[in-house]
């Protein structure tokens, strides 16, 4: 690895009460890059990225973005800091506008002008969200939502993107376009670190893969250490389906 | 054939007089109701709290009409921030019920206290303006106006207008209407939703306190019932008009009022309230989300789109 990573967990704990979720993860997302952590459905993915984003609170553990300790800030500390959460189920709000959606991304700015003019840049990116300004986000298509919440996140201006199953639900040819914007992000200089169970396109973007399981990082790799991996393959990327209806056999330890 | 016609005519504007007092309650009960989606049943009660503490002040302190009038709208907030923290922060979000039960129970607990600090049946209330009623003489009779209700109108009119310019135009009215849409959304994009709701109640209370003011204020006498006259006034306005409609609580509170209005007139002041509920029962079968409302607001919370892929 080059520099300091942009953002680094290390052995953190999250419990919902007496059971935790996430059992000492420690992972490391290096700047200007897409990673992409991978896993089975309650291997604790969901619970690390909201304990990112500061809605969950870490019972132990370290989590420093850009070198300074974000464990426990609340999520205003850590949007305003910079990092910003596309969450699952993309949580857009149905019954506000579109425009009143991205309006309220950028709720912690204070600069108006300058919020005035990403909006502006929000329409240009994605013009359907042009096209569908003034209607309730509730009334978008799956696929139009997860954009929303895509550009909804930016207008926080993160220098890390955290997106939680972006596919989720979507036509292939919509992950399509979702993985195209993604791309798109990390040439603008976005560092994006991503949940997807849908392994195969993230393959063709990411540059780095973590594999959580039973709340603990089983495997960490390069997309071609990936394809390399016996048991990832199979369970991962054998399928012809975008997704496997039950989790994978047990990598290392249970 | 002229008489009767200046009694219609006196009749509805009776109605929309009394009527802008429903619209201001109504309001205050949609943005409780309506745009926090809060079952806040002590919300009458608060209102009534806020305008005992201006008559107690005007009473035992000579205080004028203007002084009860901020005393009204401050022990409202301070009442309704009481509410907010007791039924509502510490309750979880999923768990409605007990919060609209405890808030039932705080009703009680403020009349009661409302009772203790002045136990009889009615008190004076300072006038809102002293003098005779306008006249406004027509070629086919005369009609009276009272000022008071003139400036019940216009209230609430303003602050209908003021807070749909509040909620939908500003960064605080985004905020609010995206910690009901989605909490954990709005969260995540650093809005503070617990500091976001204490604020909502505020500014329902205050809403709140100055209809509870302008109605003791023009009835120059309070009693402890004005906590359930005005949650079935407001309740039975905001429901006519549409669930988190601005413009429909006005409309809604006008309209009770003037179908009040003629009931009585015609058929006599006991009939008064049950031509009110027959009101609501047949919009309700009609129309079930009000008369402006959207039929988001009659049904579920989820919205109807977003599987098209």
């Amino acid at each position: 690895m080059s520099a300091a990573p942009l953002l680094e967990i290390a052995d953190v704990v999250t419990a919902y009460g007496r059971i935790e979720a996430l059992k000492g993860v420690s992972l490391s997302v290096a700047a200007g890059t897409i990673t992409c952590l991978l896993g089975p459905n309650g291997a604790g993915k969901t619970t690390l990225m909201l304990t990112v984003a500061g809605i969950l609170k870490p019972k132990r553990g370290a989590i420093r973005f850009e070198g300074a300790s974000i464990a426990g800030w609340l999520p205003d500390r850590v949007v305003a800091r910079g990092v910003a959460l596309v969450p699952e189920n993309r949580l857009v709000f149905a019954q506000m506008s579109v425009r009143d959606n991205l309006l309220a991304g950028a709720y912690l700015r204070k600069d108006r002008d300058a919020v005035a003019a990403d909006l502006e840049r929000m329409y240009e990116r994605f013009p359907r969200l042009r096209e569908r300004a003034q209607q309730h986000a509730g009334t978008l298509s799956g696929g139009e939502q997860q954009m929303l919440a895509v550009a909804r996140a930016l207008m926080s201006r993160p220098r890390l993107l955290l997106m939680d199953e972006p596919s989720l639900g979507l036509a292939p040819l919509v992950v399509g376009d979702i993985f195209r914007i993604i791309a798109g992000l990390k040439a603008e200089g976005t560092t994006v670190f991503l949940v997807e169970q849908n392994a195969r396109v993230a393959l063709d973007v990411a540059d780095r893969f973590y594999l959580m399981e039973q709340g603990r990082v089983s495997f960490q790799g390069t997309p071609g250490e990936v394809v390399q991996d016996e048991v990832i393959r199979r369970a991962y990327l054998g399928s012809a389906r975008p997704r496997l209806p039950s989790p994978p056999p047990q990598a290392g330890e249970g | 054939m002229g008489g009767r016609l200046i009694d219609a005519v006196q009749n509805t504007l009776d109605g929309l007089m009394v009527g802008s007092s429903y619209a201001l309650l109504a309001l205050g009960f949609t943005l409780t109701f309506g745009v926090m989606r809060r079952l806040n049943l002590a919300y009458g009660a608060t209102i009534m709290a806020g305008v005992y503490l201006g008559t107690w002040l005007t009473l035992e302190h000579d205080a004028g009409v203007a002084a009860g009038g901020s005393a009204a709208v401050g022990g409202a907030i301070l009442a309704s921030l009481y509410v907010e923290r007791l039924c509502f922060a510490s309750l979880p979000e999923r768990a409605a019920l007990a919060s609209m039960v405890s808030s039932f129970a705080v009703w009680m607990q403020l009349e009661e206290a409302a009772m203790l600090a002045l136990p009889r049946h009615t008190y004076p209330f300072p006038a809102l303006v002293s003098g005779e009623p306008l006249g406004v003489v027509l070629p086919w009779g005369a009609l009276a106006l009272r000022l008071e209700y003139l400036v019940m109108l216009g209230s609430a009119m303003a602050i209908g207008a003021g807070l749909y310019f509040v909620l939908q135009h500003t960064r605080f009215g985004r905020a609010l209407r995206a910690t009901t849409d989605n909490a954990l959304g709005a969260r995540l994009l650093g809005i503070e939703v617990g500091a976001m709701r204490m604020r909502a109640f505020a500014l329902a209370a205050a809403v709140g306190g100055i209809a509870g003011f302008l109605i003791a204020a023009t009835d120059q006498q309070v009693t402890p019932m004005l906590g359930m006259w005005t949650t079935i006034k407001g309740l039975v306005a905001m429901m006519l008009g549409g669930l988190g409609s601005l413009r429909g609580a006005v409309a809604g509170g006008l309209l009770l009022g003037v179908v009040e209005a003629h009931a009585q007139w015609y058929f006599g002041p006991q009939v008064r309230d049950l031509v009110a509920f027959l009101l609501l029962f047949a919009c309700l079968a009609v129309r079930p989300a009000g008369l402006l409302g959207s039929a988001r607001a009659g049904g579920s919370h989820r919205p109807p789109g977003g599987g098209r892929g």
